[in-house]
């Protein structure tokens, strides 16, 4: 009896002793921070932490690594002897150092995408300033294939910043700015006499000199202004009526010889009225004057112009529509034109200018690119 | 006296023995190497970023164990050495992935050149259609001055293609297309300020 009972209380301890071996032996679950830490270097990465942050996340790749290590060395232990206390602590600390480092890929990537934005604004604002200066010119120039190129490359940055692809943003920036630059200057090319001082105080003494001469012999005077496409008539030295014009292709240079589509700049007097042209009633000027004779024998002399070129004629200031393109003529709308012509004789003195006004628009525009390339 | 001595021989060559029949894998780490660079070099790191990374992680943790490894007495490369043969047969699989990538990314490229210049064509008929009318003559020039712009950028498409850079190009392409139908619209927008004053 007395063996038996002592037979199971040996046979009780071993069970609970195979028990307790087994608890012992089960190897305890990986801290759930290993895999956390983990897909959280794997989301750092695809932020773009590498590129943003590259020292922070070097440390933080640096404290992962040592923290696994730690982890690697204690699952080497038998399941009762490992303690994951340690472990967890070092995986919490690398994954605050991960968010940390988040929110630092966060704010830098804010910081990026704001300066790229800022500086595509700034140019866009550039764009739109010579785009629309461009079409207003309606001249037949390069600037405008400088132009849609630059747009398209708007376009792709836009797209770019979506995909938080700053460094090719950041390309496709400067070679907007180039051609932006390269743009500007062949629009300045072409109106830099509108910005010269000296070349608009002399369109202005000739304008003020016209218009005084409408007041000392009370005549109708007719004031063209290139610039402002603007007709303006003078009776007494008096503005009577203004009408709106168009120009053409190279209205605003000034006229030097036959097929430059320029509009003649001087004095002109009224020779022909015409009452039924290609583009309905006409008053034809005597272009060319003996200046415009004169600048374009020595433009001759000087190899400007070949010995073939001719200096034109027929320079009218016509219906037809002020919308419209002329060849060196001024149009009008066929309503304003009816009116012109009624009021206007023959031998009347047309005086054509580039600008009078010193602070013209060219200037604005390139005073506006470049506060806006300052900015 | 005679037996420590014989003892002592026999410990050293115990320790050389399990020293030295555990060398770095070497081979194993150059042939792993080799197979990421192919992956590189097959332009992972723009058609298999993430598998790239994956396989940089996974050589740099195989070569821990070959350090960790490297500095004990008694050295078992035996855990590095399937690392490190798992690290190269991941980057010939995705080694394999890559061309179908790269061939979609061309493919996605030459459609959108396709619809960019099929665009501009269209652009280009109606700018030629368009009445030349002294109302029009202004906006058609500067119409056509904007598609000779177009037109040096899709030449710049066909410069990124054949560069292989497919994504540059598609997005390229993408917006030449979206300024050729803005041009199309203002065509046909000023071929309708005509038709109004007829």
């Amino acid at each position: 009896m007395k063996l038996k009972a002592v037979g199971s209380a040996l046979a009780l301890l071993s069970l609970y002793s195979l028990i307790f071996i087994g608890q012992s032996c089960q190897t305890p679950p990986a801290p759930p921070e290993v895999q956390e830490a983990l897909s959280q270097e794997q989301d750092l990465w695809r932020a773009g932490a590498s590129f943003f942050a590259p020292k922070e996340y070097e440390a933080y790749r640096q404290h992962l690594a040592e923290a696994r290590k730690f982890f690697q060395q204690e699952e080497l232990k038998i399941g009762y002897f490992r303690n994951y206390v340690k472990v967890r602590q070092k995986f919490r600390q690398v994954i605050d150092e991960g968010n940390s480092l988040k929110n630092l890929v966060e704010t830098r990537k804010t910081q990026a995408a704001g300066e790229i934005r800022s500086l595509k604004n700034r140019l866009y604002e550039r764009y739109q300033i010579f785009n629309s200066f461009s079409l207003e010119l309606t001249m037949r120039n390069f600037s405008r294939q400088h132009l849609a190129q630059a747009d398209v490359m708007f376009k792709e940055i836009d797209r770019l910043l979506a995909q938080e692809k700053y460094d090719l943003a950041r390309e496709k920036l400067k070679a907007v700015e180039n051609l932006l630059n390269q743009a500007e200057n062949i629009l300045r090319r072409q109106v830099e006499r509108y910005m010269d001082p000296d070349q608009v105080a002399a369109w202005k003494r000739l304008a003020e000199k016209a218009v005084k001469k409408s007041e000392e012999t009370g005549s109708l005077l007719i004031l063209v202004s290139k610039l402002e496409r603007r007709l303006t008539i003078y009776k007494n030295g008096k503005p009577v009526k203004t009408y709106e014009i168009g120009l053409g292709f190279n209205g605003l240079a000034d006229k030097l010889h036959a097929g430059d589509d320029a509009t003649p700049e001087g004095e002109y007097k009224v020779i022909k009225k015409v009452a039924t042209s290609k583009y309905g009633k006409a008053l034809l000027i005597n272009y060319p004057n003996e200046e415009d004779l004169k600048k374009f024998n020595e433009a001759r002399k000087k190899g400007i112009i070949t010995e073939r070129t001719k200096i034109g004629g027929l320079i009218e200031i016509h219906g037809g529509g002020k919308d419209g393109l002329t060849q060196g003529c001024v149009a009008l709308d066929n309503s304003d034109m009816e009116e012109l012509f009624r009021k206007i004789p023959v031998g009347t003195p047309v005086v054509i200018v580039g600008t009078t006004n010193l602070n013209n628009k060219i200037v604005s525009v390139f005073q506006d690119d470049k506060k806006a390339e300052k900015k | 006296m005679k037996n420590l001595m014989k003892l002592s021989v026999l410990g050293l060559l115990v320790v050389f023995l399990f020293t030295s029949c555990a060398k770095q894998p070497t081979q194993q780490i150059d042939e792993a190497k080799a197979a990421i660079s192919a992956v590189e070099a097959a332009g992972g790191n723009i058609y298999a970023k993430e598998e790239l990374k994956k396989l940089n992680d996974d050589f740099n943790a195989a070569m821990d164990e070959v350090n960790a490894q490297s500095k004990k007495l008694f050295k078992k490369y035996g855990q590095a050495k399937e690392m490190l043969a798992k690290v190269k047969a991941d980057a010939e699989a995705v080694k394999e992935l890559i061309p179908a990538r790269k061939e979609e990314a061309k493919n996605n490229a030459l459609s959108a050149q396709e619809e960019a210049k099929a665009a501009f064509e269209e652009a280009k008929a109606l700018l030629e259609k368009a009445p030349k009318g002294k109302g029009t003559k202004a906006d058609i020039e500067a119409m056509k001055a904007d598609l000779a712009g177009l037109e040096a950028q899709l030449a710049e498409v066909q410069a990124a293609i054949d560069q292989e850079d497919y994504f540059g190009a598609k997005e390229k392409a993408v917006s030449i297309k979206e300024k050729a139908n803005a041009i199309a619209e203002q065509v046909k927008a000023a071929i309708e300020k005509v038709k109004g004053r007829k």
